[in-house]
């Protein structure tokens, strides 16, 4: 299989706190991947390492065969705008922008001219089944609607990858079962990589496979997801 | 920097923008209503002799006449000698130099002010020739004619052609001027050619019994100064003519203004530089309030691949885009304070020695002033210093806010609750 992502025996301490030990695993590409584990098991700085949003203590991550560790931070900010896009569980949308103009922030900083911005944020607010609240703003939407434009936003640039760390944490069984309709959708028909941290069983059991820790290690690579989304 | 991402966080967070604003407005309209009123008294201070195209008198005192009979110099205008005036010429930084001789003559049956003067002179009471109400002024190398005050013509019922005498020599009136229009410096009654002067006080016996007048000499002088060199002018005239030296400036009147043109203009800057200290204050503290509140969203530009220079970019720009608005409402604001300031008047005092009237006449013991409106104005230069002041306290800010918000860890800030 062709390794979009790679670990390789990475850990993180704060202190002599071991939040992540020793964690090697792989994501193909278009594959699509749930973290799952309790409270404290370090599966939120897992994915905080792996987005480059915080530095490892030891091991490495390849992406695309490239070592991303050994980027500083402003490259790791460029690589992330380029290659993946983030999800979150509290949406963290810019309240003073529209919907339409929070799908287009990560573009902000780049030469790409206002109106084609424009254009592909509202292409992506489209793909999100959100184009008639462009120009809302995050307060005037609900919490299902804010992280469709969370979506939006990490979909914005095209992504190889999308790191979603508890999606549906914030939102009711319905609304979340739509969202994971949503990556699951984007990842079969765009071929994008999806890994989701969750600690919902029913949430992780929509992903291809199934990655579970504990005291920050990996205990299990390879479950099998087998629940199917229609029934979440 | 991003455009639309500066108009929604200004836009869309009008408290914040408000505060921002007023701070520095209220900081710029102190700095720059400030300077207008210490420039405004300043400008007044100027007024009584600019009135005559001077920016400085000089005259010397001497003693007082044995009699009053005939011609005689008050005290207060004793000769200053042709190598005087000739060494006051040559300082470094003087313009221009008229000269002038003042006198009383005192007859049987009258008395009179008389100045003597140089029609073709650009500083000094030459420039009554803008203040003729009928008839014409002095012409250059005219001899035995007079320029009447046009208060004097109506009470002794003078008129053009008409002849007046001075010490017993006739003078035929050419024209009125209306003495008041230029100013309450070296009036007199009688206007008449320097050269006049000068040979009637040279020949006058009360003038000689006391002073050694020659024919070449005059008792006032009028100078014109390069304005940033008007002190030192001031002080090299003084000493030129020595203890008994009466050299009036704008210093001089501005000495006379009172406490509270003296405080604005000890303290103008420094108050007016704490007002902007302070509006930077008010500044950093909103933004940095505002920064701790939005740090997430800093989290976010940095998790969607925003490098730590487009954040600083974004941020300062958001600054000084405030500071800029603050500056323009401050500017405006201290445009309407000094319209108002304007509206105000303020009374400059006249020395006597500067228009001696004998202070046992009708009038002599009053004492003169020049009331004007306060001249206050905003400057461009004052603008621009406050807008120079405002962008660089305001970059210094944007500068250590805008790293400090870079820095932010955005796994910290972006961790849910």
């Amino acid at each position: 299989m062709n390794d979009l992502l790679q670990t390789d025996h990475l850990g993180k301490e704060y202190g002599s706190v071991r939040a992540v030990s020793d964690v090697s695993m792989s994501v193909a590409a278009g594959e699509f991947v749930a973290i799952m584990g309790r409270s404290g098991s370090g599966k939120t700085t897992l994915l905080h390492l792996l987005t480059g949003l915080e530095s490892a203590t030891s091991g490495r991550i390849l992406f695309q065969g490239q070592d991303i560790s050994q980027l500083d931070e402003d490259r790791l900010a460029l690589w992330r705008r380029e290659h993946v896009g983030l999800v979150f569980q509290s949406f963290h949308l810019i309240p003073t922008l529209s919907a339409v103009e929070n799908a287009a922030f990560p573009l902000y900083p780049t030469t790409i001219p206002p109106g084609e911005r424009g254009q592909r944020a509202l292409a992506r607010l489209e793909q999100v089944g959100l184009v008639h609240r462009a120009d809302h703003r995050p307060g005037q939407l609900s919490g299902g609607e804010q992280q469709r434009v969370a979506i939006a936003r990490a979909l914005v640039n095209h992504p190889h990858l999308i790191l979603a760390d508890e999606p549906t944490g914030n939102l009711d069984s319905q609304t979340g079962a739509e969202i994971m309709n949503l990556f699951r959708k984007l990842n079969r028909e765009e071929g994008v990589a999806v890994i989701i941290v969750t600690h919902d069983p029913d949430i992780a059991a929509v992903a291809d496979r199934l990655i579970e820790m504990k005291d920050g290690s990996i205990v299990n690579h390879d479950s099998q997801a087998h629940g199917m989304l229609a029934q979440i | 920097m991003s455009l639309p991402y500066l108009l929604a966080e200004l836009t869309r967070r009008p408290r914040r923008t408000l505060f921002a604003i007023l701070s520095v407005a209220s900081g710029v309209a102190l700095f720059v209503s400030l300077q207008a009123y210490a420039t405004g008294y300043r400008e007044a201070a100027r007024a009584p002799l600019a009135e005559i195209g001077a920016d400085i008198a000089a005259q010397r005192q001497g003693e007082v006449p044995e009699a009053f009979d005939g011609i005689v110099f008050p005290h207060s205008t004793a000769p200053i000698h042709r190598e005087e005036i000739e060494a006051v010429r040559r300082l470094p930084g003087v313009e221009a130099v008229g000269e002038s001789v003042l006198f009383w003559d005192f007859e049987s049956e009258q008395f009179l002010v008389v100045l003597g003067l140089d029609p073709s002179a650009t500083s000094g009471p030459g420039r009554l020739r803008a203040a003729v109400t009928e008839g014409r002024f002095l012409a250059a190398d005219e001899r035995g004619v007079a320029a009447a005050d046009v208060t004097f013509a109506r009470e002794r019922h003078l008129r053009v052609g008409d002849r007046v005498s001075i010490a017993g020599q006739p003078f035929t009136v050419v024209g009125l001027v209306d003495t008041s229009r230029a100013g309450q410096v070296a009036n007199a009654n009688l206007y008449v050619p320097l050269a006049d002067a000068r040979a009637l006080s040279h020949e006058a016996p009360n003038v000689r019994a006391v002073h050694d007048f020659r024919a070449d000499d005059a008792n006032l002088l009028f100078i014109k100064a390069n304005q940033a060199q008007i002190d030192g002018v001031t002080a090299s005239v003084a000493s030129l003519l020595g203890d008994e030296a009466l050299v009036s400036s704008t210093r001089s009147f501005s000495q006379t203004l009172g406490e509270a043109y003296r405080l604005v203009d000890r303290f103008g800057w420094l108050v007016g530089l704490a007002g902007l200290g302070v509006a930077a204050a008010a500044l950093l503290r909103a933004m940095s309030a505002n920064l701790w509140e939005r740090r997430r969203d800093i989290g976010v530009m940095r998790a969607v691949g925003w490098r730590r220079i487009d954040i600083v970019r974004q941020l300062a720009s958001e600054l000084i885009a405030l500071a800029l608005a603050g500056v323009g409402v401050g500017l405006a604001g201290a445009v309407v304070i000094s319209f108002i300031l304007s509206q105000t008047t303020v009374t400059v005092p006249v020395p006597w020695e500067l228009s001696p009237t004998p202070h046992f006449l009708p009038g002599g013991a009053k004492s003169m002033a020049v009331t004007i409106h306060l001249p206050a104005q905003v400057s461009s230069q004052t603008a621009f210093i406050a807008l120079g002041l405002a962008l660089l306290g305001s970059a210094a800010v944007a500068i250590g806010l805008a790293g400090w918000a870079a820095r932010i860890k955005p796994a910290e800030v972006l961790r849910s609750e």
